[in-house]
């Protein structure tokens, strides 16, 4: 036992390159799978929910908008959204993926909602909805 | 001559709200009272409004740093009640995740206790070790804290080789800076010096308070749900159950540290004895009407979710008990006839996690000391009583 075992250590560590990157100016790479935003593919949505009903913060929103010519609005709320990635795995169609992006914030939580407005489509999914 | 000191809510050393109040004697502590609920959030309540799906996304926001434990914990229950079993690939990718969360979360408590004890360079080095298993997390979940990797009946994402070798690779880093944090345990007198003696739990003490985890293996009672209750995996995986004599505060450092180690060879296990097939298997929307007890051993003890179904997609109760909650009793035993200035060691050794433990809100009568919990009508009638018999403020005038 003696004392300042640690100082080799940190005398070591006196001609390392810091452990931190310099953030502005530079970026960390994200990794492949990384959960960014929700964003909707709409020539593949068929309207079927599921990303509405498991979604955990409700924060999507599916209206008809015209239902003669099935038309549908979907909104989804970024400022409520957990970025769990739920509504990639529950959609049927792929339509629902995740964007690499991790600089989202914003000044108002009005400006992150993002909007499609889609006719919707005819595309045969690859597994049934989860239905009950 | 006796002074009560409050701790808490809010203070320096106190990381989330809790308020201690301790009766003193100069600087010896002769008692001291625990007094919680400042960090209630109806996670529970909630849960009954949201179906099975959604509730595992609740569950692991019940903790940011045992996120994974509550989640598992959760679904390995509804996995019951559903009466499905995940795949094996997926369990060695649900349990290797919780092995990851396991170094993590006893990287981040070294060094805390570094932190606590005076050390900060220690805490520092510590600290960016543990980045290498965020970045494995990361790699392996797409996402640093809430990992999201369950799903009811398996995983969500799979390994690829490519993944599988950076995490073998990462592991020996992490086991060269663990064998020399065991090593500075060993030499440097001044850390061991004042860890050890320090929030003194004996073995008795330990049993009688119900500790859990690495507060009760500390005092040398071999207890893991792993290897008492296997769940999992874990009746296939071999490892041993880490313990420690001393009975204080460097006895649970020393039980980390251990644990550490029979981590980096659970994992190295599981990666390469990590079978082929699917990941998850398809659950049903809705579970019959049951209910059932999961346990799981979390990195801070063992963790308990009861789940009750009633043939709905929601289910009807879920409770969670956490591990903190386990360790209070004995964090006042240990308290007492310590130091003022060992509070936050003591208190960070059981490495609290305030807003895990807050469930329910239970009066406590000041004089009598009697405790009762009151439902939401009842404390509404009680409200009215008073509000109805005190004519007094009948007559008090808005004062703007």
């Amino acid at each position: 036992m003696k004392i300042g075992v640690f100082i080799p250590e940190l005398l070591r560590h006196l001609f390392k390159k810091p452990a931190t990157v310099d953030y502005p100016f530079q970026k960390l790479e994200v990794p492949r799978d990384f959960r960014g935003s929700p964003y909707l593919r709409p020539e593949l949505c068929i309207v079927c929910r599921a990303c509405e009903r498991d979604c955990p913060a409700e924060a999507i929103e599916i209206t008809a908008t015209n239902e003669a010519e099935k038309r549908f609005r979907m909104v989804i709320h970024n400022d409520r959204c957990i970025h769990c990635a739920q509504c990639v795995d529950s959609c049927p169609t792929d339509a629902m993926q995740m964007d690499t992006k991790f600089e989202i914030s914003d000044y108002d939580r009005h400006n992150l909602k993002m909007e499609w407005e889609y006719v919707r489509a005819v595309v045969k999914p690859k597994s049934e909805p989860k239905t009950s | 001559m006796k002074f009560q000191i409050p701790i808490g809510p809010q203070h320096p050393a106190l990381k989330e709200p809790i308020s201690l109040r301790m009766t003193v004697e100069g600087e010896i502590i002769r008692d001291a009272d625990l007094r919680l609920g400042y960090n209630h959030r109806g996670l529970e309540k909630l849960a009954e409004q949201k179906t099975w799906i959604q509730n595992i996304y609740l569950t692991e926001r019940i903790c940011g740093i045992c996120s994974h434990s509550h989640t598992t914990c959760y679904v390995q229950g509804v996995e019951k009640l559903m009466e499905i079993e995940p795949p094996k690939r997926g369990q060695y990718i649900r349990y290797l995740v919780s092995e990851l969360e396991r170094i993590h979360s006893h990287l981040l408590w070294l060094g805390v206790a570094g932190h606590e004890a005076g050390f900060d360079s220690f805490f520092m080095y510590t600290w960016r070790d543990r980045e290498i298993v965020m970045d494995i997390l990361e790699i392996i979940s797409g996402n640093r804290v809430h990992y999201g990797i369950n799903t009811i009946g398996g995983v969500r994402r799979d390994l690829d080789e490519q993944q599988v070798k950076h995490i073998l690779d990462s592991l020996a880093i992490l086991r060269q800076r663990s064998e020399y944090y065991q090593h500075l345990g060993t030499n440097e007198p001044s850390f061991v010096a004042r860890l050890a003696g320090v929030g003194y739990l004996s073995r008795e003490d330990a049993i009688a308070l119900c500790a859990v985890g690495p507060t009760v293996r500390a005092s040398g009672v071999p207890m893991d749900v792993r290897k008492d209750d296997p769940y999992g995996i874990y009746d296939e995986v071999p490892f041993e159950v880490c313990t420690a004599e001393t009975c204080d505060v460097l006895g649970r450092t020393v039980v980390r540290i251990k644990e550490l180690f029979q981590c980096y060879n659970i994992i190295e296990y599981l990666l390469k004895n990590l079978p082929t097939g699917p990941v998850a298997v398809r659950a049903p929307r809705r579970a019959k009407p049951n209910e059932v007890v999961s346990r799981y051993e979390a990195p801070r003890g063992e963790n308990i979710h009861y789940i009750k179904s009633n043939g709905t997609d929601k289910p009807e109760r879920l409770k969670v008990r956490a591990p903190t909650l386990g360790n209070y009793a004995a964090t006042i035993k240990m308290l007492k006839n310590g130091f003022i200035a060992d509070v936050p060691l003591i208190f960070a050794a059981i490495d609290p996690c305030i807003c895990c433990a807050e469930r329910a809100v239970a009066l406590v009568d000041a004089r009598s000391g009697q405790e009762k919990i009151i439902s939401m009508n009842a404390l509404k009638q009680l409200s009215r009583q008073v509000a109805a018999g005190n004519a007094r403020k009948r007559e008090a005038e808005w004062p703007l």
